[in-house]
């Protein structure tokens, strides 16, 4: 076993081991308030150059790391829409600096390195130079079986100095359905290939036996195998550069310097808080409605629709300290939506580093400056680790779009209006297998989800088709690189008209893609995991939600030869959704599906059309500049009947590709509906007294029965406040 | 020295935003610097200005003796990028394959491409760039290629004559075509062209027509559509530019064709069809120039800014070696095209100011007044306040001096112009609100710079920073302040530099071949020497294609240098890696061992030994050929280092300057008077008829063996 050098002045020169390593760290914190004990930045202040000058060159060997794991990949998820992510960490597993990528794994890597330090790793299976440990275990530290980390130790003259990791998403994992956020997982044991904190490989090279559990255990192996060559690249970079730098400046300093980053980080955090936001409590909740009934391969305790509530509850203190607590919300389920803690603190960190921590030292600090509360039994943190967690995204993105409503009413109520941003979204996935165009079994995803739309900002419209809450880089990728790694050729990918939640300022719209299933006898394909049946994403100020629906075109044993031998019109997107092209244009076997899609197989010639969310909308949109619609409609973000009979815009075309706008007409119609609106109206006293007549009734449909039961049953302190504001007698329950 | 004895070889232009600059090299090495405005309407006319004052110094020398005698001129300039970035280009009307008409709305989702580290996680202050050609001039064309080349859907034929109906009535410039695997399968692109020439004709309006596989015949669309666009959009109206310019210097008695510099620093001829490959070509010459005099002075690494009148533009060598970027972001878009990186903003001493009437808050550009008209004090009917007229009232430039006194700067006009537009609707002293602005300028550079040294991971004291351009001098102190480097260097010919850079590239064409090989790792001894086969196909086929274009430009064909290379990747990697071959055949099957071999043993340098996976078999998609003359190179004459003490005849004296609030007297320098071992202690100012570099209080400059001069 490698001895290990404590870092800290109080047991200096006794031999220490990294879990008392970690657990004083912790205690130092409790006792000081401060990382490690850091209370005073001291390298910082004696030279200020020298101390961010390593910053950016760590920070800078990272990026660069992550440069070069691309150009190893071969799946088209890293390569193409960069979905991996590199970071260097302490002993004691804080994150210190990372790349650009899916930034939520920057945390979830800590909680790994951390649960290896906890379980004695140290003693068994032993961490020596060269080691490479992996693990895809969220109950470890995780949010989903294709998020797959590499991690190795940074020894210097025999002692572990930091850790470097790699997080690649893979697009197949060996699961119940083909692809890697298998749907239909309803148990940890459908979900894919599982290494749990597992030592994969000795003196920098990849263990050959493991290699050949992964190529018999995958449908495409391949990816995940390049990959993990990619991420050991990477983490060995990272390592021969902080080597580098540690000859440089010391290893004392290198120590000192990673820990006063971790501390200013989380000092920085909390000025930003005080000067950004005003301190007091902040409530919303959002709702995800997840359509699993009668789905093919759905098991007995799994079959039945379910409304999941989504309460989200912010405080800021006076010190800047923010607590999010999740207390009210619904239990975990027989499906592959629930999350873990590790999931929930990424998806925690990933939005800080989009609101707050984007500047100077972005890392673990941040973190350490915030409260997460994750009440036991619910979805969020399930008691089991039997439960499936390989959709977890499909809660976890409404969860986190809320608090970023609720975070921007924080900047709102400070003045800084251009901070607000009405949140993520939850875009659902594409992926299948089968039999490849090439004629060899495969399975794999498309990953053109990592570009879907914003939600709106303050200021201006949200980001069309450019945003993905896990990843700062979004991208859709090449439609000729993605018809290379499925049998898939796409008739259209185009911006989804009248998605965009409307607004004073629109959230930005999402796409949809038309899928000819191409060059193959057996394509199994599935789709998740946006909410159906209510919005998962609202609007702000005024502004309306994304869809409320999640659905899918399948058209199989179509007539497309013909009309293609006859030069007939083909369907290229959804067109009207009243009088959709795909059922209007071609014939076929018709399929409309709500919920994520699950069916037969399809074969050449066959039709899917898929959906790609996007986000809600600030501010009234009778306040819209007639000019923004204007425009929204030369592009087909908007329809003439949404730039009517939402916007109130008068709006007229000769050739359905230029618009004028008549604005005296536009000022008419919007007097008349705010005129109606009034006269619609009622007093809140009224629509409270109806409400509660309601809740008395119970009259509430299954799902929404279900879920008050569910939340009552797992929090009295929900259901006390929830009592208290309909002013329920105290037997009531339901 | 007298023209008789002048034996000019290389000319080399710069056409920037605002001065075009010229710099000519004889056999000897000599070199002399010329300078103009320049003439975005006509470009050649600022050209020969430019080439008619670098010669002014060459007694009696005409251009009808010069031309004659010049074996090569050069063009680089800035005219296609600031079209692209001013957004205004042709009116293009462009046909993608049906059900991709919102490809330049979507853009892929990079709306964060050509952001820094802060801003790229920020998301709100993400946005798309403006796209090139608007949504109602793109047309969904029914058709369809598959990945393997093979036809899906015909081509709709009736559909691309309706469309080009609409897009001629609608008064299209041009008519740019992308579909779906072109670059496997061009048949309906080309077909396509055809149906738009024969409509173009039938209606009486002909317009040029672009194709994505003749413009960027590589796989991914997206930076295909990119290239495409850039090609149709900036790249058409450059040419006419050059193609007048090399009529005149033909009339003056020039014989070969303009050269011109491309993305990753070779020459080509003007005609060259994929034009879009030249659009930084100016700030590519200051890149080439760089690496040239690091190796001169030993630096390793080296950060180059270059700040003209219209941008200001940023690169680095690292160890000696200039990075290429397979997959640039140039402009906000992404390409598919192998450029030197570098980064540019809008920012220069033409910026325009602006005032918000609203909110009083003062905006710098990105809009530059350009040379035409130019800044107010150029006297030349621009009436918008730039930050030269900031520097001009300030004091910092020569009046009389501007380009060596050719255009005199006209002092009143640009105070007034300054008090009515910037400092009286915000309520200060004119003199310290264009000091105020001054500052703001070479903040927004120093932002800049330290965004790309953050990026790209550099350590700015490691790095030699270089300053050039005709502004660089004048802001380099302001826009270093507060960053360390290992040393801050500028040049006599600082205004010329790009131009001294493109004069000292080498004939370079890059040829590539999109080919499809496979070889198992337990390949036979025939399969193999069937690629090899493949491969010597490929390469004889580009020899042959280098040649003959050599042979068109007049080049000796005898001195022409080949290297020959080959893209290989594990099957099923997405990015492959290029490695130059040792040999020019692959005649037997260790032949192709070798080549494999060389290319892994490359591959695990750059990757690590844990990255290797020979049991995946390689593939080739792609070969390619470097054809390389090489060129005479200016020698710059090294001399003793001499006193510090200047001679008395470079002092011009003193004169007033409006610095920290209140007026200064500052020492004035002749910079060609200045000499090896000189020193110049600030406050001081030193003049060139093309530069003006300035010495703040604190600093000084020294002149090295070379008349380099070094801000300390």
């Amino acid at each position: 076993m490698t001895q290990l050098q404590s870092s800290s002045a109080a047991t200096a020169g006794a031999p220490i081991k990294l879990r008392e390593m970690l657990e004083q760290c912790e205690v130092r914190l409790a006792e000081t308030g401060c990382y490690d004990g850091v209370t005073k930045l001291t390298l910082k202040a004696e030279s200020p150059l020298k101390y961010e000058s390593l910053h950016t060159r760590l920070r800078s060997s990272v990026v660069s790391a992550r440069e070069t794991s691309k150009r190893i990949s071969a799946s088209p998820g890293v390569r193409e829409v960069g979905e991996s992510v590199v970071g260097l960490y302490t002993p004691e597993g804080d994150s210190v600096v990372f790349s650009f990528g899916i930034m939520v794994h920057v945390h979830t890597m800590s909680r790994f390195i951390k649960w290896m330090v906890r379980n004695d790793y140290q003693d068994d299976p032993g961490i020596r130079p060269g080691d490479i440990f992996a693990n895809n275990d969220a109950f470890i530290g995780n949010v989903q079986v294709p998020d797959v980390m590499d991690v190795v130790p940074i020894f210097y003259n025999g002692e572990l100095i930091a850790w470097a990791g790699a997080v690649c998403h893979e697009l197949e994992v060996g699961g119940v359905t083909p692809g890697g956020d298998v749907y239909l997982a309803q148990e940890r044991f459908t979900e894919g290939l599982f290494v749990c904190a597992e030592k994969i490989g000795e003196n920098d090279q990849i263990r050959r036996d493991y290699l050949i559990r992964v190529e018999r255990n995958l449908r495409s192996p391949i990816y995940w195998i390049l990959d993990e060559k990619a991420k050991v690249s990477a983490c060995l970079e990272v390592r021969e550069k902080v080597l580098e730098l540690v000859e440089e400046v010391g290893v004392d300093y290198f120590k000192r310097a990673t820990k006063e980053y971790i501390e200013e980080g989380r000092r920085a955090h909390l000025e930003r808080m005080k000067v950004q936001t005003v301190p007091g409590r902040y409530r919303g909740a959002t709702f995800f409605g997840h359509l699993y009934k009668n789905k093919p391969g759905v098991l007995p305790m799994a079959n039945k629709d379910q409304l999941v509530p989504i309460p989200v509850d912010l405080t800021i203190d006076r010190n800047g300290l923010m607590t999010l607590d999740f207390e009210g919300t619904g239990p975990w389920g027989w499906n592959s939506n629930n999350c873990c803690e590790a999931a929930m603190e990424g998806g925690f960190f990933v939005s800080l580093t989009q609101f707050m921590d984007f500047d100077g030292k972005v890392n673990d600090g941040a973190w350490l400056a915030t409260r997460l509360r994750l009440p036991s039994g619910t979805w969020t943190n399930p008691d089991s680790i039997m439960v499936a967690t390989a959709c977890s995204w499909a809660l976890l993105l409404p969860a986190f779009g809320t608090y970023h409503r609720l975070m921007s009413r924080a900047f709102l109520a400070r003045g800084f209006k251009e901070e607000i941003f009405v949140g993520q979204v939850n875009t659902p996935f594409f992926e299948g297998g089968g039999i490849s165009q090439y004629g060899t079994r495969f399975g794999g995803s498309n990953f053109e989800l990592a570009a879907g739309g914003s939600g709106a900002r303050g200021i201006m419209d949200g980001l069309d088709t450019g945003y993905a809450g896990w990843n700062p880089e979004s991208d859709m990728g090449n439609v000729e690189i993605w018809e290379l790694s499925l049998p898939i050729l796409y008739l259209g990918r185009k911006i989804w008209p009248d998605s965009a939640g409307a607004g004073r300022f629109r959230g930005g719209a999402g796409f949809t893609s038309l899928y000819k299933i191409h060059h193959t006898p057996m394509f199994m394909l599935t789709t998740a995991i946006h909410s159906g049946k209510v919005f998962d994403n609202a609007g702000m100020c005024g502004g309306y939600p994304a869809p409320t629906a999640l659905y899918h075109y399948a058209i199989r044993d179509t007539n497309l030869t013909e009309l293609i031998a006859a030069q007939k019109p083909l369907p290229h997107f959804e067109g009207d959704p009243h009088d959709p092209d795909p059922r209007r244009l071609v014939q076929g076997d018709f399929e409309f599906s709500e919920g994520g899609y699950i069916g037969r197989p399809f074969k050449d010639g066959d039709l899917f059309e898929h959906f790609y969310n996007a986000g809600g909308g600030y501010g009234d949109p009778i306040e819209r500049d007639p000019e923004l619609v204007r425009k929204d409609l030369e592009n087909g973000i908007v329809t003439p009947r949404a730039a009517r009979q939402i916007y109130h815009v008068d709006a007229h075309s000769d050739d359905g590709r230029t618009y004028n706008v008549d604005v005296a007409k536009t000022e008419q119609l919007r007097s008349e509906e705010r005129r109606q609106r009034l006269a619609g109206g009622v007093p809140v006293s009224e629509w409270r007294k109806q409400e509660r007549e309601r809740i008395l009734n119970r009259e509430f449909v299954p799902e929404v029965l279900e879920m008050y039961r569910d939340s009552m049953h797992l929090s009295s302190k929900w259901k006390d406040e929830f009592a208290t504001f309909w002013q329920l007698p105290a037997d009531f329950s339901i | 020295m007298a023209s008789a004895v002048r034996r000019p070889l290389v000319l080399g232009i710069d056409a920037g935003g605002t001065m075009t600059d010229t710099f000519i090299v004889d056999e000897e090495g000599n070199f002399e610097v010329g300078k103009a405005a320049t003439t975005p309407q006509d470009e050649s006319v600022g050209f020969l200005e430019s080439t008619q004052d670098a010669i002014s110094y060459w007694e009696g020398m005409k251009l009808e003796e010069l031309f004659p005698k010049l074996s090569v001129v050069l063009y680089s300039g800035t005219t296609m990028l600031n079209t692209l970035l001013s957004r205004r280009g042709q009116k293009v009307g462009l046909l993608v394959t049906n059900g991709f008409e919102d490809m330049l709305l979507m853009n892929r989702g990079l709306i964060w491409a050509g952001y820094g580290y802060a801003d790229t996680l920020h998301a709100v202050t993400h946005i798309h760039p403006e796209p090139l050609t608007p949504k109602r001039w793109i047309h969904g064309i029914t058709e369809r290629i598959d990945m393997f080349g093979d036809q899906v859907i015909p081509l709709y034929e009736a559909e691309v004559q309706q469309a080009a109906r609409e897009l001629l009535t609608a008064g299209v410039d041009a008519v740019a075509i992308c579909f779906l695997f072109s670059y496997l399968n061009p048949v309906h692109e080309r077909r396509a062209k055809e149906i738009v020439e024969s409509v173009s004709k039938e209606v009486g309006r002909e317009v040029p027509v672009f194709l994505s596989s003749e413009i960027r015949p590589v796989m991914r669309e997206q930076s295909r559509l990119n290239s495409l666009l850039i090609e149709a959009y900036a790249a058409a109206p450059v040419r006419q530019q050059l193609l007048k310019v090399q009529q005149r210097i033909h009339d003056y008695g020039f014989p070969n064709p303009l050269q011109t510099v491309l993305s990753y620093g070779g020459l080509s001829n003007i005609r060259y069809p994929r034009l879009h490959e030249t659009l930084v070509s100016g700030p590519i010459g200051g890149i080439l120039g760089a690496q040239y005099i690091a190796r001169l002075i030993g630096a390793d690494n080296v950060m180059v800014t270059d700040m003209g009148g219209t941008s200001f533009d940023i690169g680095a060598i690292t160890a000696g070696s200039v990075p290429v970027d397979p997959e640039p972001i140039l402009a906000r878009f992404k390409l598919n095209l192998p450029t030197i990186a570098l980064e540019s903003i809008g920012a220069g001493s033409g910026t325009i100011i602006k005032v918000d009437p609203a909110t009083a808050k003062v905006e710098l550009g990105p809009e530059s007044a350009g040379a035409d008209p130019g800044p107010v004090c150029f006297d030349r009917g621009g009436k918008l306040a730039t930050v030269c007229d900031c520097a001009v009232v300030l004091g910092y430039l020569n009046p009389e001096y501007f380009l060596g006194g050719r255009i005199k700067l006209n002092v009143e006009a640009a105070l007034g112009a300054l008090r009515e537009q910037v400092t009286d609707p915000i309520g200060v002293d004119v003199y310290q609100g264009a000091e105020g602005i001054m500052r703001l300028l070479e903040l927004r550079a120093r932002d800049a710079l330290k965004t790309v040294a953050s990026a790209r991971g550099l350590n700015t004291s490691d790095y030699v920073l270089m300053a050039y351009g005709g502004s660089g001098p004048l802001h380099v102190a302001g826009y270093t302040e507060g960053l360390t480097f290992k040393g801050i260097l500028t040049f006599p010919f600082a205004a010329a530099f790009s131009a001294f850079g493109c004069s000292i590239a080498d004939y370079l064409h890059r040829y590539t071949k999109s080919m499809h090989l496979f070889l198992s790792p337990a390949a036979s001894t025939e399969a193999k020497l069937e690629v090899g086969r493949a491969i010597n196909a490929a390469w004889e086929e580009m020899e042959r294609t280098a040649l003959e274009e050599m042979r068109v430009e007049g080049r000796e064909l005898g001195k022409v240098d080949f290297q020959h290379l080959a893209m290989i990747r594990y099957a099923a990697q997405l990015t492959d890696l290029e490695v130059q071959s040792s040999m020019s055949r692959i005649d037997s099957p260790e032949d192709m061992d070798r080549l494999i071999e060389s290319w892994e043993a490359l591959y695990e340098k750059i990757n690590s030994r844990v990255s290797k996976y020979s049991e995946a078999g390689y593939q080739i998609f792609e070969l390619g050929l470097l054809a390389r003359i090489e060129k005479v190179k200016l020698r710059f004459q090294e001399q003793e280092l001499g006193s510090e003490t200047p001679d008395s005849s470079a002092s011009k004296g003193t004169r007033s300057v409006f610095r920290d609030g209140q007026w200064q007297e500052v020492r004035l320098w002749e910079m060609d008077l200045l000499k090896p071992g000189n020193v110049i202690e600030g406050f001081a100012i030193i003049e060139h008829p093309a530069t003006t570099f300035v010495i703040p209080p604190g600093r000084r400059a020294e002149v090295d063996e070379r008349n380099f001069l070094w801000l300390r």
